[in-house]
Order: structure tokens, then sequence, then C-alpha cells
């Protein structure tokens, strides 16, 4: 289960969607979360781990020169106590103190004022305070048993020619008079040999014994704060005191000494690296601790936030698809008000744009369609009609009424000109040809009272002109220009480099300037027939070739009508469509 | 996006730092909030005690209750053991002694003691007629009375009855002899059974003596406290005392508590002395040793009276005490009967106590109680107060005739050497 979901994991990740923005995201977030995160966690604890180390093992130091201080201060209170009992010894006024029991009167009052002066030697912490003559005999308090002094570890080592200051260390004083094991005081001891081989009590010791309880209580406590292994070696190498701990001594371990001025002892505290570097260890592994879970927190916060973001992007971009595949009715859904936001919004904006643009679209092709179906619904008619002049043309023709089958000729000539809606552009020739139709027809209407001129080059009958622009613009001289059918149109076509100029002139009553004003201006209301094949030709003109295009009206009241009309070269294509020059 | 980041970094910097501090504080907490706890216990009563072991236990014991029925005070028991005299001195030295303190010494103290009479006088709650009467002279300095009676013991002679009845002796009876009592002694000692009939202290305290001294119709020093020479060197002093060297020297006696000595009350304990003289003190642990003990008044010299001497304890209110009315009141509740009923290391100071255990019906105690109506003599500690430096030397001429030295002679000697002090 778990592996199939790294497998999915692994397989997404190596996936283009989570290559892409959540992956560098992802990586983004981590490089800038981790980086100071890591600097800052092992900073602080590289910091922290010099400040408690330096802070721990001086405080050691200070504990081991404590300790130090307390044994140098009960080491040099006996040691002075010993050098004052033994200068009263020494002193020759003291002869009368024997080595044996006093029994005599002036014994017992020497043996009284010198156990009254070792009585006032003792301190608060002196546990006892003796000096054994070689018979036995001992001075001092009642309390001491002569024959137990061998259970003193040290006493029975100290070699019998000992000189100086004998040092007993630590040991259970149990050499009381009572049962053994009565009192089982830790003390320290100090044998002194006295050597004085005129006085009585050469070869006595005095020793003095100093309650240890509070000194190894100190010892005990400083083990226990600070886990340290403490050894008190003498000058000789013996050793005064070790923790009860087991414990094997490494190069590697923290040593903390000191050595004792009064007796040259050395306090020596080994601490194990291990044990000396455990808070500092107990500081990193905190610090990791913290990193990691920083780390995962960074990561999971990175993970919820890119697949956030790149979600959004990806709903974008399947919507993108959606309205790919025409669905154009996609909307985004939009979330806040930042970038992806306003994206969002944009990209509803511009879908609802191109659906309204295709619906427009829709609507013209349908209506197009729908003009193109209803030409072909007038092109039927022309059929019948032309069907039925044809017919009527030919009953004329039976019955042998020549003009009359005439003017149908043309009549139908000008029609199909007319009702021929396939082509816009026709050829120049082909509405000229056209126009003499109209003008044959109208001849016979009229007679032959009119005069009609052309100008053009045999060239320029192959370009084109929009279908039906001449013919109306002929039939407002018949109508509005002539009176009866009287006067003279010239038609003049030339070329001007690329474009052609056509000119219509005729000499009828001309326009009124304030017609003329009115001739283009585009209205509902037109008034009579006049204008709209001017207006109607103009805009043929300018929907073919280009507003820049159209004709130009100059007329005089009374004196007859100008119109130019100016166009681009065109020529027809052999397929059959226009193409430009 | 940065935004985010940067908050996110600022979390973890956060933890971090928080963490790291938390560690940097280890070491320093759990020091701060130490005092502040000190309630109502606005008054401390300082009370110093000579005793160790189950005395002191009752003393601790009868602070409490007095706490309790005092609230707001708090007793501070002050064991100073051995060095009761030394610690007691260094107070009044430095002006800052125990409020309330046992006292024996009062020729040496009493210029630092509160004199008591006023306190005695007034307070009809004390109840002083039921004190025994004897016992208010101890405590009295220039017709000044320094100390309120606590405890007192007499001295009597134990016995083990049953190394007596191994040996078809009758128990000795009251009014017996020193004549007899050695007799007894020799019939006793069996010296490879290391058995011996009484046990002679090595060291004896003078003071204990002086019952032996005044019952052979002598004393230390002359009834006015200025003479020595005749009383403490006198034919009957000096017989009284080598009556004991000799019991050593012919071997009905073992000497205890010297040098690589066992102390007289242990070897009474392991059965080894017959007979052993003390106070009121070790009958417990006699008791409790399994010891089937008897007790008798102390042999008198033959046609003169027995006398015996009185070892009192009394409470004292230092001068120099702030609160001598608690103090008072502390005193007061030590020396009520339900107080001495709790004290069974001293014999109850007050008559109804002992009417009421009716501990003078006992057997065992009643000798204590006679040895009390024999106990009239002044000690020589109250007839002088330059005693203490006397003492040295009888001290020393007692010890060397335990150790066989001729007592007329040594008492010559301690007399001579202690002449000056007394002029």
């Amino acid at each position: 289960m778990k592996s199939q979901w790294l497998k999915q994991l692994y397989r997404r990740f190596l996936s283009g969607s989570y290559r892409s923005i959540r992956t560098k995201l992802l990586f983004c977030f981590l490089v800038v979360t981790l980086i100071p995160l890591l600097s800052l966690g092992a900073l602080s604890y590289y910091q922290s781990a010099r400040i408690i180390n330096s802070q721990f093992g001086k405080y050691g130091e200070n504990a081991v020169a404590q300790l130090e201080q307390q044994t140098s201060s009960s080491l040099s209170r006996m040691k002075q106590m010993s050098e004052t009992i033994y200068s009263y010894l020494l002193d020759p006024a003291r002869a009368d103190l024997g080595n044996r029991a006093p029994v005599t009167y002036s014994e017992i009052i020497e043996k009284n004022d010198f156990e009254a002066l070792l009585k006032s030697l003792r301190t608060d912490l002196t546990a006892g305070i003796y000096i054994i003559t070689p018979s036995g005999y001992y001075y001092g308090e009642n309390n001491l048993d002569v024959t137990k002094l061998g259970s003193i570890p040290a006493w029975q080592e100290k070699p019998s020619t000992f000189q100086g200051i004998y040092w007993l260390g630590f040991y259970m004083q149990d050499h009381g008079i009572g049962r053994a094991g009565d009192s089982n005081l830790p003390v320290l001891g100090l044998a002194v040999p006295i050597h004085n081989s005129s006085g009585a009590q050469d070869g006595s010791t005095i020793l003095i014994e100093e309650n240890a309880q509070e000194l190894l209580h100190m010892f005990r406590l400083f083990e226990e704060d600070t886990k340290a292994h403490l050894t008190i070696k003498a000058s000789d190498g013996r050793i005064v005191y070790k923790s009860a701990s087991a414990f094997t001594p490494k190069d590697s371990d923290m040593i903390w000494d000191r050595t004792l001025s009064v007796n040259q002892w050395t306090i020596e505290a080994r601490l194990p690296a291990k044990a000396f570097y455990l808070s500092s260890g107990i500081i990193r592994s905190n610090t990791i601790l913290v990193a990691v879970i920083s780390c995962i927190l960074a990561f999971g916060l990175a993970y919820i936030f890119s697949s956030h973001f790149t979600a959004r992007i990806r709903t974008l971009k399947d919507s993108m698809q959606k309205v790919s595949f025409g669905k154009l009715d996609t909307r985004m859904p939009i979330e806040g008000r930042d970038e992806l936001g306003s994206l969002d919004m944009s990209f509803n904006r511009m879908v609802s744009g191109v659906q309204t643009l295709v619906q427009e679209v829709e609507q013209s092709e349908r209506l197009k369609k729908e003009a193109e179906l209803k030409a072909f619904h007038y092109q039927i008619n022309p059929h019948l009609l032309f069907n039925t002049l044809n017919s009527i043309q030919w009953k004329a023709r039976l019955e042998g009424a020549e003009d009359i089958r005439q003017m149908l000729y043309h009549l139908t000539m000008v029609l199909e000109g007319n009702l021929d809606i396939s082509q816009e552009l026709i050829t120049l020739g082909r509405e000229l040809r056209m126009i003499e139709h109209f003008l044959k027809i109208q001849e016979i209407r009229y007679g032959a009272v009119f005069h009609y001129e052309l100008h053009c080059e045999e060239a320029l009958k192959r370009y084109l002109i929009p279908r039906m622009t001449l013919q109306p613009l002929f039939e407002n001289i018949f109508f509005h220009g002539f009176i009866d059918g009287i006067g003279v149109i010239e038609l003049d076509i030339r070329e001007e480099r690329e474009e052609l100029l056509l000119t219509l002139k005729d000499d009828g009553a001309g326009i009124t300037a304030e017609k003329l004003g009115r001739l283009f201006v585009p209205g509902p209301r037109r008034q009579g027939r006049g204008g709209l094949g001017v207006q109607n030709a103009d805009q043929k003109f300018k929907l073919h070739f280009g507003p820049q295009y159209g004709l130009t009206v100059h007329s005089t009241k009374g004196e007859g009508t100008t119109i130019s009309i100016r166009w681009p070269k065109k020529e027809e294509r052999s397929d059959g469509y226009n193409q430009e020059n | 996006m940065n935004k985010r980041v940067s908050l996110i970094v600022l979390a973890t910097t956060m933890m971090v730092s928080v963490l790291s501090a938390c560690g940097g504080n280890d070491g320093s907490a759990g020091t701060a909030s130490q005092g502040g706890g000190g309630s109502k216990a606005s008054k401390t009563l300082r009370f110093a005690t000579w005793d160790t072991g189950d005395a002191l236990k009752i003393e601790q014991d009868i602070a409490k209750k007095f706490e309790t029925e005092h609230p707001g005070t708090k007793v501070q028991v002050e064991a100073y053991a051995d060095g009761f005299d030394q610690k007691l001195a260094a107070g009044f030295g430095a002006a800052n002694p125990p409020d309330v303190m046992y006292m024996w010494d009062f020729p040496t103290y009493h210029q630092s003691l509160e004199p008591l009479d006023g306190f005695a006088d007034k307070d009809k709650d004390l109840n002083i007629d039921d004190f025994y009467k004897g016992l208010f002279n101890y405590g009295k300095i220039d017709d000044k009375l320094y100390g309120i009676p606590a405890g007192f013991t007499t001295r009597v002679v134990y016995y083990n009855k049953k190394l007596f009845d191994e040996a078809g002796i009758p128990h000795p009876k009251d009014g017996w002899t020193w004549n007899e009592f050695q007799d007894i002694a020799q019939k006793l000692t069996d010296k490879s059974k290391k058995q011996y009939g009484f046990g002679v202290r090595a060291e004896n305290d003078t003071y204990d003596l002086q019952g032996f001294v005044w019952s052979n119709g002598s004393s230390f020093i002359s009834p006015d406290g200025k003479t020595i020479d005749g009383y403490m060197n006198s034919k009957e002093t000096a017989d009284s005392i080598q009556m004991f060297g000799d019991m050593v020297k012919n071997g009905s006696a073992v000497l205890t508590g010297g040098k690589g000595q066992q102390s007289g009350d242990d070897i009474f304990k392991a059965g080894k002395i017959a007979m052993w003289e003390s106070g009121i003190w070790p009958l417990e642990s006699f008791k409790q040793a399994g010891i089937d003990v008897g007790t008798v008044e102390i042999p008198a010299f033959p046609g003169k009276p027995v006398k015996g001497v009185l070892a009192e304890s009394a409470l004292s209110i230092a001068k120099d005490s702030k609160q001598k009315d608690l103090a008072w009141e502390f005193i007061k509740f030590y020396v009520s009967n339900d107080s001495i009923k709790m004290r069974v290391a001293d014999l109850p100071v007050r008559q109804s106590v002992v009417n009421e255990l009716k501990k003078d019906q006992d057997s065992l105690y009643k000798p204590f109680y006679t040895m009390l109506e024999r106990s009239s003599d002044t000690p020589a500690f109250l007839l002088n107060p330059k005693w203490n430096e006397v003492n040295r030397q009888l001290s020393a001429a007692v010890e060397s005739v335990m150790h066989g030295s001729n007592a007329h002679d040594v008492l010559n000697q301690a007399v001579k050497d202690s002449e000056r002090y007394l002029k």
C-alpha cells in the first residue's frame, strides 16, 4: 500500500505535470526555508554547545577546586592540631607525661592538663585525638580500644620507621571501646609518629581523626552532579579515595585535577568524554529534531501551497483545453483576487467574447444563406418572364409586328443583364452593350430624337465594372434630364494610370444645387425616385473598390449634368473570378 | 509567496530559539521560588539541652506539643550534647544565648541568667508548693532563684539479682553498711569469669563522691565554703575514698570507664559486675538489656547516717533573651504534670505526679525517693565559686587513689595545691 503510494508519487513526480512549476516551487520553497533554518539551527547548536561545554568545564573545575579547598582545610586543621600537640609534647616541662598509665597524683595532674589541652583543640568536626604510647596506654578521650586500631587499613601499612606525618586517608571509625560496629562514622585520619629520643613519648603516635561525613557527602554530591569519577591519590601513589562506581580511565576523558598543598594529595576527577558532551549532545539532538520537524513542516506547507497554486493553473489549462474543443460555455471559478484570479477573470472574459463573436458569425451566415435562398427563389421567376417574353416575341413575329418584337428583344436583353445576379462585377463591354439595348428601347419609345456618343477604346472594355451601375444613371437622364427624350448624351471612358475615369455628360435639365446637396445624404426618406440611382451606383463602387472611389456629380440647372466615376482597373480572371490588377 | 516563506522561516526560527532558550535555562531553573514560605511562625524560641538520644527525642516531642498549644510559636531545640558548656559559654559571650536552657552549674552562669523569683511568685499556675522542697536550693544563688527544677536524680546501688541468687546471697536491704557491701563484693567476684562484685569509676566526678564523704561525717569544704584543709583531706574523707581504691586493689571491684575500659553501665549490662552505683539514667537501659535489676539505698558507715547527693537539672532563662515571657511559658509547660509524665529519664519533680504514678511505692524507684530525703547537704560547688579550680586537684587525687595511691597522702597534696585558689 505504502510502496504503491510511493511509486505513484514517484511516477507523478517524473510525469510532465509535476516536473514543471509545482516541482520548481517545491524546491524553491525548500531551499528558501531550509538554508536559513539549517544554518540557524547549526549556529545555535554550536554556540550553545560551546557555551555549555565551557561553563560545564568551568563548573567542574570550580567544583574540584572547592573539594580541594574543603579537603585542604580539613587536612591543614588536622596537621596544625598535630603540630600543636607535637610541640606540647616536645616541651621539656612535660617530662612527667609518661608513656605508661599515670597512677600518681602528679602524673594524673599532668595527664588531666594534657587532656584538657586536647579537649580544647577539638572542633565540631573532630572525631578523635589520641596519643598512643608504645605501651598501649593512650591519652585522649576514654573511648579508644587500642587493639582495634588495626582495623584502620592504613594503620598497618604504615612503616614503623616512618618519619613525619602520615595520612591514613578515609576509613570508618571502628575502634571504639564498645562493641564493634557501634559507631560507623567515616573519618579522615592522620598519624604522626613522635621522634624524641630524650623524651618519654619517643615512639608514640599522635592519631587525629576528623569527621569526614560532610567531606564524603560533598564528594558524592560532586559525583552525582557531574557524573565524574573521583580519585584522590597520595603522593606515593596510594589511593586515598575512589568513587564507588566502576570506571575505566580513557585518554579521551575530561580531567580536572588539583594537588593539595598540605600533603601533595592529588584530586583527580575524570569524566568520560561522552558524559561531558552529554548536555551538548542533548542540545544537538534537540536541534536536529526541531530541524527535521521544521523541514517536514516546510515541505508539507510547500507541498500544500504549490499544489494549490498549480492546481489552479491546471484547472485553467483544462478549461482552455475544453474551450479549444468547442465548449465555449466553460467558465473558471474566481478564487481570490490575486494574479491567478485576474487571469481567470480575463480568461472568462475572452471566452465569453469568443462566444458572442461566434454567435454573431453564425447569425450572419444564417442570414446570408437565407438571402441566397431568396435570390435563388427570385431567379426562378425571370425564367418564366423570359419564356413568356420570348413567346410574345415569337407571336409578334408571326403577327408581323416587327417593332414590338424589336422592343421585346431589347427589353429581354436589358432584363437579362438586370436579373443575372450571379456576377456582381461584369466587363465594361457587357455593361455598354446593355446600355445599347436600353437606348434602343428608348429610341423605340421616343423616336430617334436623342444623340448618344460613346468614346471608349476597345482595350478598356475588358475591365470590370459593377453590374447595373450605368443603366440607372441613363434612366435618370431620360426621366429627369430630358423632356420627351430629346438631348445629347456623351459617355467618355479613359484610363488614367491604374484607374479608369468615366464621364457621363448630358445637356438635360440639370439638378438644382439644393437637390444636389441632398443627393448623397443617406436618409430614410427620399423624395421621389431621383437620386436613388446615383447613390446606389456610388455605393456599389465604394463597396467593391474602397471608399476613395465612387462618383461625383456636377450639374448646373438648365444646362445639364456631368457625372464622373473613378475606379481601379480590374480584369476578369480566366476562371471566372474577379482578380485585382 | 514571499510572505508565506518568510513566515515559515520566522516561525521555525522562533521555535529553534525558544527550544535553545529552554535548554540554556535548565541549569538555573528551580532556584527561584524559595522563601516566601515562612508562614505565621513569627516567634522562635531557642531551647538548649545537653541530652541526646531518647531523652532528646522526648524533649523534642514536648517542644512540638508546646508549639501546637501556642500557635505562631516555634521551638528550636538545640542539642549541644558534649559541647554544652562550650556552646553555652560561647552563646553568652556573643550575647546570643538560647532563650531557655538546661542548667545545673548556677555558680558559674548565674550572672548570665534571669532571676525567676518574679515569675514564680506572680504565677500561681506554677503551683510551686508541689515541687520537692529541696530541689530549689540548687537553683538559688544569693537567695535569688535562677532555675526551675525540671528533673533530678539521687544515687542508689543497682544490683544484679541473678548473680546474687546464683551465689546464694540475700538481696541487700536499705540500711546496710559498707562492710556488708565489701563482703558481698568479695563473694560475688569470680575472676575466672571476669566477674566482679563492684565497678569503680577510674575517673570519678567528685560531685558524685560527696554522698559517701557526707555519709562518713565529712565534706570537701567547710560549710562556710572558705576552708578545705581539714575537710577535703580529713581522715573520714580519705577513708571513704580509700575504700574504693582498696576494693580495686583487692580485686573485688573492677575499674571502669578508663582508658581501654568499658563503662560501668556496659559491664553491668553484660552481667559482669554484681553491683553498680549510679543515678536513675541507666535504669531503662538495664531493663532493656534484660538484667533482673534491683535498687537499694547507698550503704551506711557504721553508726553514721546515710547521706545522698542530688543531681538536678533545672531550666533557666537567659538574661539576654528577647522573649522572657514566652520563655517562662515554655518552662511552665515543661514542668507541668503532663510534660513530667512524658519525661521518663528523670525523676518527677512534682510530688503530685509521684503520688499519681505511685513511683515511691515501686521498689525500683523507692530508694531514689528515700535517698532524696537524705540529700540535705549542700554540694561544694554551691559553697565556693572557685570550686572548679579546686576540683581539678581533687579529681586527680581521687583518680590516683583508684590507681593505688594512698588517699591521705594525695588528698593532702591536693589541698596544698588548691589552697591558693581559695585566697
